[in-house]
């Protein structure tokens, strides 16, 4: 977190992303942020914080990339130089897009990079932690299932056991037909 | 009729939903900040109506600000 305050009242704070393409020489990248640099320094800009984001996907397809990188550069300057800023990063060729914004009093500079990357690993993580719960979820209930479907499938036996077969029924019989108190 | 009226869909009182922006006290919403942004933006990369979420009038204005920001610098889609 960087606090600012402006060093004199003709200048004031902007804020300026710019996006590159992100497959891109090394060579190539380090003269293009030179160049944009150079712009800045020949406004009179002052630096004040520069974050840095590393490859990010895009949103949608522009002039054929599918990922690029941002630098959010923190510039004091004169409001008047700001239009010729402007001319310069629209015309240099390799930068995708560029915004000027002003940000408001009081305004904490933060770098977004790394708080995004948490946030995404977090995001990760909790999806990850669901997903588990989920399916532990779905194990337990199939297990839960398969006992009941088994304790269903023996009752039935249980029930047939007491019944008498074979000789011992015909004993039984016997001894029943030839009770004579009993008067059929 | 009571069993009627709490089989059909309950929807929270808009009058009771309150703005998480002015709980938090926030003053500027960055076009930035996507984690904070993404709540307010459903599927298709629309911004949610104000009735569903419970934004004041204000905080509303300022996400749209923000989430216009972050679509033309890709960070955002139009239409997905």
């Amino acid at each position: 977190m960087v606090s600012y305050t402006p060093s004199s009242e003709d200048v004031r704070l902007y804020e300026i992303a710019v996006l590159f393409p992100y497959p891109m020489n090394q060579k190539e990248e380090a003269e293009l942020h030179k160049s944009v640099e150079e712009i800045f320094t020949e406004a009179g800009a002052k630096l004040i914080f520069k974050d840095a984001w590393g490859r990010r996907g895009l949103a949608y397809k522009i002039g054929g990339f599918n990922e690029g990188t941002f630098i959010i550069y923190y510039q004091e300057m004169e409001p008047k130089r700001l239009e010729e800023i402007e001319e310069q990063l629209r015309i240099l060729k390799g930068v995708l897009r560029h915004m000027v914004v002003k940000p408001p009093k009081h305004y904490q500079i933060a770098p977004y990079a790394d708080s995004y990357e948490k946030w995404k690993e977090h995001s990760r993580l909790e999806e990850e932690r669901k997903n588990q719960e989920r399916e532990d979820k779905k194990l337990k209930q199939v297990v839960e299932k398969a006992k009941r479907s088994q304790t269903r499938d023996k009752k039935p036996v249980e029930d047939a056991k007491p019944a008498v077969t074979g000789e011992a029924l015909t004993q039984q019989l016997e001894k029943l037909i030839s009770d004579k108190d009993l008067e059929i | 009729m009571s069993a009627r009226r709490q089989n059909q869909q309950q929807r929270t009182d808009p009058r009771l939903k309150k703005c998480s922006f002015c709980d938090k006290e926030t003053l500027y919403i960055d076009y930035k900040d996507y984690p904070a942004l993404k709540p307010y933006i459903d599927y298709f990369g629309n911004i949610r109506k104000r009735y569903y979420t419970g934004i004041c009038l204000r905080h509303q204005k300022e996400i749209k600000n923000a989430v216009e920001r972050a679509r033309f610098m890709a960070m955002l889609a139009y239409r997905k």
